[in-house]
């Protein structure tokens, strides 16, 4: 391994991220007992700072331009760059969103924006990661960072019971990562990420290979929630506070998603195998079917907000799968496409959960659908940033999330010959039911009265989310020509 | 092309509206109704200007305004006119300041946001009506869905919210159908050109597999049969109806009806010509089934608008059925037949608005002899339930008499190699034109009902007659009633090129390309031997009779 200065510049975002989190670490120290809201605004210039990075190292990019550092542990192109960016800015929301949060419904802790950052570094790490190494490191530094904040609401009997699942959950999944990436390793003699294609083709033992992919697509189906490997998420997006709720269904689900597209995308992908992708592929795409359909059938049942956004998040991850498969199939425009829906799907969720910590205080979250009645009517903006993210989760058009289901099913119809018809078509049929629950939550805003007056949490950093994401969104669908430039699809 | 900036600003005018209209204070009802009305009466000015330019002998699209989009998609913003779309616009643009004048109590609350979820609906209206890009007419597909499920959730009657709710699953369910087929479409025509474009006149220079066709065929069909609708999928619409406001169904049926049957004239029909002939004979017969169910049902109501209601699943059945016909007569008629039930169907429901407004009631038992109270009211609603029910000198005989003429005439006229396109034309029509038997009994006797007999109802007592406001509305409705009855040569010879156009079109591309990609095997998904089916050249290929007949 070979250490060069020079390669540090191009991880500037990561540094950046790290750094801030330790240094809020130990400030949170010398803030004992005071407010905390200074903590989340240097939280938040981390993030910027780490954000106008990654702007500005993507555009010294040319096209599809590649650098590996730190000895091909890590790889720096557009898609890491686009993507620690993505993260920095659900990172920032998050940040924005707690303290008001943290105030309403106490759970002051000044570790947690420490952690927070931390966390996300993990998740730029994923970003980056060329290696099965960082990989590893990546998902785990992500994963301790959110088990943490799950559990940061300590009275709460509820928090704690999803922590713990979580927990749990997680660990046993990074058994299943582990073992997988040993089994490759043992057939293919590599961890690079990038070497493995080559090594694969020369192993001596295809069924190392092919039962280590299964073992990865267990894992990262428990870490991106894919049925049935989600029976954690709901619990875990219920019991967690909002804002971390919000950062683990974008910046989470994004990050695995990331590593899903270097692993199995670079990696595993390409025409190693006629038809498969060395044989992930088919129960992949199986399972992408089932979640999508599973959890927007489930979440037409549910009545709580976060319950009902948790399973639509599952179906969503089902979608990106979809995505991940194209990829692995080697559909050109794959890579790109998963990248625009995370950013659309990211801005969204931030947007909605900003909403969710909006309508509850005082310690009363006003989880229930009955509970937003009347909700157009006393905060008229609040409702319609709902409705818009909302929208854009259900694939309406002029949303980001029409042109990111767009894009994503027509990578996956460019697949040679077809064999994605027919999960493009439950996709899409999927649609329909998802616009159904998420209607739902409109109907009680618009067209329902309130049941109780609203004491909605104020503050300046929650309603600046809630004004930006959705015309974020709307941006990202009347407008995707600047950001398929920059993401190079 | 001069005048293409036409178009785009039509689009814009009504949209830059919507967000002045919300930028206003929240109480300045007067305020917000000015704005909403000026807005869209400078949209109809403008859309006038259309007919300036618009060469009325042209058979191709004009004032075409094309702006890359998406590059990487290939989406184009691309809108244009021809003789088909371009009265629908002008329907659209006419209708919209008469209908935001004419509802005056009907809405009391929130008119900010009603004004907004009006004109963000009319540019959606236009949009879809002018886009020639499949990705682009999509997008304001959709957009047209959310504020009319917004005006029905908020500002409708005491079932509002099951209405809503399935007026936009029925639809969206259909519309999904639709955009997997516009995918499929898509992604077929980027595997044989190497381009990836959504340009409406580029995917026509593909044609897809045999098996293909039937299939995308029958999803773009169950979009535009949701929103025609065809008869076993039109229960949304009495339930949309009725709760809806009447700004709200004034709209609905007068323009967004429209949708279904200029999606297959546009889309379905010359995008999938074998799928459009395989579906034919099953969707005239649904048409045919359609008007004489509509117009029973319509005949066993008591609510009126459910009676109005019903009375549009009858005579967009006579739509449906023309277009189907394949001849000049049978499109154009059609067309025709379009512009008259939005006029028609606008006034009636308009109408009924006024007489909630004074009474709260639909029933038509609380109603009769309104005639003595409301003497000019009754005298113009008179003219439009004749001009719906096919009084010739009225607008709807025109159309619905070329409709069934040209089914009628249908295996005479039609093109070479396709006589089997419909089945059994003649009994199509005589079925359908007991359709119009029924139209008129129904609708006299909803009018005998309500405007004639005892005034025996003490609360019809003291009606006042139509104020001048309303009288504004109608006069202009009125008026062109009668002027589409009595001159309806000028609009027909607008619409004749671009109707042959679709037909010789529509003939080419049936027999050039007959049924060489195999129809007895599976479709074949992707190029995998070579591009799928050659573009056709531009000299005809020698007639292959296509459905199995020797012309």
């Amino acid at each position: 391994m070979s250490f060069e200065a020079g390669d540090l510049g191009w991880l500037v975002p990561y540094l950046i991220l790290a750094v801030v989190g330790m240094v809020l670490v130990l400030a949170e120290a010398f803030f004992k007992g005071r407010d905390h809201t200074s903590l989340a605004g240097l939280a938040v210039a981390g993030c910027v700072a780490s954000g106008v990075a990654s702007i500005v190292l993507v555009r010294q990019l040319a096209g599809s331009e590649q650098h590996m550092l730190l000895g091909s542990m890590l790889v720096a192109d557009r898609t890491s760059y686009v993507l620690s960016a993505l993260f920095a800015f659900t990172t920032a929301a998050c940040a924005l969103i707690s303290p008001a949060h943290q105030k309403e419904h106490g759970w002051k802790i000044g570790e947690y924006y420490g952690v927070l950052l931390l966390s996300a570094s993990g998740c730029v790490m994923l970003a980056h990661a060329a290696n099965m190494v960082t990989v590893f490191l990546g998902i785990e530094t992500m994963s301790i960072g959110v088990y943490v904040m799950t559990a940061m609401r300590r009275r709460s009997r509820r928090g704690n019971e999803a922590a713990m699942k979580y927990f749990l959950i997680g660990a046993f999944a990074t058994g299943f990562l582990m073992y997988g990436m040993a089994l490759i390793y043992g057939a293919s003699g590599t961890l690079s990420l990038v070497e493995m294609p080559a090594a694969i083709a020369r192993t001596h033992n295809p069924g190392l290979v092919i039962a280590g992919g299964f073992l990865l697509v267990v894992a990262f189906g428990f870490k991106v929630a894919a049925v049935p490997f989600h029976m954690w998420a709901p619990d875990a997006y219920e019991g967690a506070p909002t804002p971390v709720t919000g950062f683990m269904a974008a910046a989470v689900k994004s990050a695995a998603i990331a590593a899903m597209i270097r692993v199995f995308g670079t990696a595993l992908g390409g025409d190693i195998t006629p038809f498969g992708a060395l044989g992930w592929a088919s129960p992949l795409v199986v399972i992408a079917a089932i979640t999508i359909t599973i959890g927007n059938i489930t979440a037409v049942r549910q009545d709580n907000v976060k319950r009902m956004l948790a399973y639509s998040s599952i179906s969503h991850a089902g979608v990106l799968l979809v995505g991940v498969c194209a990829m692995g199939l080697g559909s050109s425009s794959a890579q790109a496409s998963l990248v625009y829906y995370l950013i659309a799907y990211s801005v969204a969720t931030m947007g909605v959960f900003a909403v969710v910590s909006y309508v509850g205080s005082r310690g009363r979250e006003r989880l229930l659908v009955d509970d937003w009645g009347g909700l157009a009517s006393q905060h008229p903006g609040a409702a319609l940033a709902m409705t818009i993210c909302l929208l854009s989760f259900g694939g309406m058009p002029p949303t980001g999330g029409f042109f990111a289901k767009f894009y994503l099913f027509k990578s996956a119809m460019d697949v040679y010959s077809g064999q994605l018809l027919w999960v493009v078509v439950i996709g899409v049929v999927n649609s329909a039911i998802s616009i159904y629950y998420y209607l739902r939550i409109v109907t009680a805003m618009y067209f329902r009265d309130s049941t109780q007056p609203m004491a909605p949490t104020r503050s300046a950093g929650l309603l600046f989310v809630m004004a930006a994401c959705p015309l974020l969104v709307l941006e990202l669908g009347l407008m995707p020509g600047f950001w398929l430039k920059l993401i190079g699809g | 092309m001069p005048g293409a900036f036409l178009l785009p600003l039509l689009i814009g005018i009504p949209l830059l509206g919507a967000i002045l209209v919300m930028c206003t204070p929240k109480a300045e009802y007067t305020l917000h109704r000015g704005i909403g009305l000026a807005v869209t009466t400078v949209t109809f000015l403008v859309s006038l200007a259309i007919l300036k330019f618009f060469d009325s002998k042209g058979d191709g699209y004009q004032l075409v305004f094309d702006a890359e989009w998406i590059p990487g998609l290939g989406a184009h913003f691309k809108t244009g006119v021809d003789g088909i779309s371009v009265f629908l616009v002008l329907l659209t643009t006419f209708l919209m300041p008469l209908t935001l004048l004419g509802t005056g109590k009907g809405i009391e609350k929130h008119v900010r946001e009603f004004i907004a979820a009006m004109l963000v609906l009319e540019a959606g209206m236009i949009g879809a009506f002018v886009s020639l890009d499949v990705f682009l007419f999509y997008v304001f597909w959709e957009v047209m869905l959310i504020p009319m499920y917004l005006l029905i959730g908020i500002w409708g009657g005491q079932r509002r919210l099951y209405a809503s709710i399935k007026f936009v699953i029925y639809t969206m369910a259909g519309s999904l159908c639709m955009l997997v087929a516009i995918f499929y479409v898509y992604v077929q025509h980027a595997h044989v050109t190497g381009v990836y474009t959504t340009d409406l006149q580029e995917l026509l220079q593909v044609s897809l597999p045999y098996h293909a066709q039937v299939w995308c065929f029958a999803a773009f069909a169950l979009a535009f049969a949701i929103k025609v609708p065809l008869f076993p999928l039109h229960t949304w619409l009495p339930d949309a109806h009725v709760e809806a406001p009447t700004a709200g169904s004034v709209i609905l049926a007068g323009v967004m009806l429209k949708f279904g049957i200029y999606g297959f004239l546009r889309y379905a029909m010359p995008l999938f010509p074998h799928g459009a002939a395989v579906w034919a004979p099953a969707i005239a017969i649904l048409a045919v089934i359609g008007i004489i169910y509509g117009a029973l049902v319509a005949f066993a109501q008591d609510d009126v608008k459910k009676l109005v209601a019903y009375s549009s699943v009858s005579h967009l059945g006579f739509c449906a059925l023309g277009i189907f016909t394949l001849t000049t007569y049978g499109i154009s008629g059609s067309i025709y037949a379009m512009l008259s039930h939005g006029l028609t169907t606008g006034g009636l429901f308009l109408g009924i608005g006024y007489l909630y407004e004074r009474r709260h009631t639909r029933r038509m038992a609380e109603y009769g002899g309104i005639w003595k109270q409301m003497p000019v009211f009754a005298g113009l609603y008179l003219v439009i339930v004749m001009g719906s029910a096919g009084l010739p000198a009225l607008s709807g005989f025109v159309g619905e008499f070329m409709t069934l003429l040209g089914t009628f005439n249908a295996r005479d006229t039609f093109p070479i190699g396709h006589a089997d396109f419909l089945p059994y034309p003649r009994l199509l029509a005589a079925l359908a034109t007991t359709g119009v038997i029924f139209g008129a009994i129904y609708l006299l006797w909803m009018f005998h009902k309500v405007f004639f007999g005892k005034l025996d109802k003490a609360k019809n007592g003291k009606l006042p007659d139509l104020s001048t406001r309303e009288l504004a509305v109608f006069i202009p409705l009125v008026v062109g009633i009668f002027l589409m009855g009595m001159f309806p040569r000028p609009m027909l010879t607008t619409m004749e090129p671009a109707v042959k156009k679709f037909v010789s079109d529509f003939d080419r591309r049936l027999t050039d390309l007959g049924r060489e990609s195999d129809p007895e095997g599976l479709p074949r998904l992707y190029g995998t031997t070579g591009p799928v089916v050659p573009p056709p050249a531009s000299p005809p290929i020698p007639v292959v009779p296509v459905m199995g007949d020797t012309p």
